[in-house]
């Protein structure tokens, strides 16, 4: 198991109202499985995803990574263990506007302190499996949304993650790219057997799915539909 | 190293036009504070020059004559003293020559008037100092001159002497007793200094021996190899004469030039205050630019952080920009005011400082050695711009930064 939820509850506070983002959820992923979480806008869905991504911490319970408990761990430890274990990607992409596409995917690899011929291979490997070889030169804006957004699933798994998060990583892409974005999600989670969990609002995407969950109002329904590949 | 290097360097690119006004900005202070640090080490060092070849680089005198209490003639250094003195002094190979000195004051008496003066005698042509050079008009004095005399500019005009002129000097003996001598002028000195045209003149020293009436010296004046020996040899020789039992005091040149310290001191508070003045400017400037350069990045820190880069990391690319900028910009100001003070060399723009006569030409030293503190300035100011916008990019938190625009 690669990651695993337990009792995870979410409450913001505005002002002096206090709004419950999730409501206890629990949850698990398997190692190399391909889950996608459907829910309307407002559901959770970004809430649990920044946890499970320790960038936010919970208001109560506990994420397990490979079976570690994470609400104790420091700032920096939780940096570090994102950059080995989790890779990214961003409904609006997030890429780095003054880095080449090259560079972008490279990016995580000078965290982990990698040597330059080694990124120089594993950067090429991901862009030529995301079909971008041709344009690992290019800057962000000269690149199309569908571009950019397969430069960003490059980094989120050049550094050979466990686990890739992807909150709503085809809203901002019109259906047909959209598509070709989960298809080439799907075949990556084939070939490196690393799990992906894939948060959206889009009933199209849950079509890419081995298992779909749904949320609503901070809470799992699980729908169990195994959808195969 | 791409962290430190790659990104900021390229995040410089991201907008040019920033980028070259906080450039712009650095390098103007840059170059101002380095052209007011070459004219005052300009300015410094001609008074500097000007002072050492007034007083020579140490002077030996009795404590009475450095305190002042010269009503009895006390002070006076008898010839055989001066050899055992100049015996001492031949022993420092640093001592390039040695010279002494008699000073009186007495009446100057034309036929229409009469004027206070002070009277320097001294060995005319000696190796040490001699004031020959400051001579614009008829000649020097020569060793052999008795009652020959070089009067300033401005007493020349005042008694209205010309050289061949005579004029007599009343003055008091040593013994009390009143004298009076007739005295050539040889020629017209000028110092550009009104005061010191007005009241100084310079004597033969046996004639001002005479007019004393007395065998004996005021001091003995020394010149050094190098004017950065002054200090060291100072000690050295105050050494030599308290172990020969000599109850002599010597003064270096910064000692004697009232003038030279308060002029410095001047300098010193200007170009101080002028460096903050410029210092504050900058680095306000640049905060502002820089604080806004950052923030418009708050998602991209966040995307970043998000994907494992550590706050110091965050940080440090920041600031590197900074770094960058910094000396970038120092580069710039140094070249920049490098070109300012060439100009002003070139162009000869003259002005007249308090005191003077004739105007002086503003000149600026622009040297290696004096670009490196403006271009620290300049550099610092910087830096500290981007502590703060830095550290608070470094701090901010993920999730809201994600959430940002
Ligand atoms: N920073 C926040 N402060 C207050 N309320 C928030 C904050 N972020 C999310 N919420 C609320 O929490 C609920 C879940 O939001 P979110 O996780 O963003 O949902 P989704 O991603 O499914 O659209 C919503 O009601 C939203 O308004
Ligand atoms: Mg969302």
């Amino acid at each position: 198991m690669i990651l695993q939820t337990e009792n995870l509850t979410k409450v913001y506070r505005v002002g002096k109202e206090e709004v419950p983002a999730l409501r206890g959820v629990n949850f698990a992923l398997d190692t190399g499985e391909f889950v996608v979480i459907n829910g309307p806008s407002g559901s959770g869905k970004t809430t649990f995803l920044n946890l499970i991504a320790c960038i936010d911490k919970p208001t109560s319970g506990e994420v397990y990574i490979e079976g570690q408990p994470t609400s104790q761990l420091s700032e920096g430890q939780l940096a570090e263990l994102r950059k080995r274990k989790i890779g990214l990607v961003f409904q609006t992409f997030n890429l780095i506007p003054v880095l080449s596409a090259y560079e972008n995917a490279e990016y995580p690899l000078i965290l982990l302190g990698v040597g330059r011929k080694e990124r120089y291979r594993r950067t090429m490997a991901l862009l030529e499996e995301v079909g971008l070889k041709e344009l690992a030169h290019r800057r962000p804006d000269e690149l199309s949304g569908g571009q950019r957004q397969r430069v960003a699933i490059a980094r989120a798994l050049v550094t050979n993650p466990r686990l890739v998060l992807a909150d709503e990583p085809t809203a901002n892409l019109d259906s047909e790219t959209g598509k070709q974005v989960m298809a080439i999600m799907r075949r990556l989670n084939e070939e490196h057997r690393v799990a992906f969990l894939v948060v959206t609002h889009d009933p199209v995407v849950t079509q890419y799915a081995q298992r779909t969950v749904k949320i609503r109002d901070g809470q799992l329904f699980d729908g169990s539909a195994k959808n195969g590949a | 190293m791409e962290l430190k290097l790659l990104i900021p360097l390229r995040n410089l690119t991201r907008n040019r036009r920033r980028t070259l006004l906080s450039l712009a900005i650095i390098a103007l202070g840059t170059a101002m504070i380095y052209a007011v640090r070459g004219y005052v080490d300009e300015s410094m060092l001609s008074i500097r020059q000007g002072t050492v070849r007034q007083f020579g680089n140490l002077q030996i005198a009795s404590p009475l004559l450095w305190a002042e209490k010269t009503e009895n003639f006390g002070y006076l250094i008898s010839p055989e003293d001066v050899a055992r003195i100049v015996a001492l002094l031949q022993e420092i190979p640093e001592v390039t020559a040695h010279t002494v000195q008699l000073n009186l004051s007495g009446l100057a008496i034309t036929e229409r008037k009469t004027k206070v003066v002070r009277a320097t005698a001294l060995e005319p042509q000696n190796q040490a100092l001699d004031y020959n050079d400051l001579v614009v008009e008829g000649s020097g004095l020569n060793p052999d001159d008795r009652a020959k005399v070089l009067i300033g500019r401005a007493l020349s005009e005042e008694l209205q002497l010309q050289p061949g002129d005579f004029f007599s000097l009343t003055t008091t003996t040593v013994d009390g007793a009143y004298n009076v001598g007739p005295l050539q002028v040889a020629g017209i000195y000028a110092l550009n200094n009104a005061v010191v045209e007005g009241q100084l003149v310079f004597m033969p020293l046996g004639y001002g021996q005479i007019l004393l009436d007395t065998s004996g010296v005021a001091k003995v004046i020394v010149t050094l190899r190098s004017i950065d020996d002054t200090d060291r040899i100072a000690q050295i020789v105050q050494r030599k004469l308290t172990e020969a039992g000599l109850e002599f005091e010597v003064r270096t040149w910064v000692q004697l030039a009232e003038f030279y310290r308060q002029i410095k001191g001047f300098f010193d508070v200007l170009f101080g205050f002028l460096t903050i003045a410029v210092s504050v400017l900058v680095f306000f400037i640049v905060l502002q630019v820089l604080t806004l350069s950052f923030l418009e990045r708050t998602r991209e820190v966040g995307t970043i952080r998000a994907i494992g880069t550590k706050r110091y990391q965050v940080f440090l690319m920041f600031f590197m920009e900074s770094v960058f900028l910094g000396v970038l910009g120092g580069l710039l100001g140094i070249a920049g005011g490098w070109l300012i003070g060439q100009g002003f060399n070139a162009l000869g723009i003259g002005w007249t400082p308090p005191g003077a006569i004739e105007p002086v030409p503003v000149r600026l030293r622009l040297e290696l050695g004096n670009a490196l503190g403006p271009f620290l300035v300049g550099v610092f100011a910087t830096l500290l711009s981007a502590l703060y916008p830095a550290a608070h990019s470094a701090r901010l938190n993920v999730v809201e930064a994600l959430a940002s625009k």
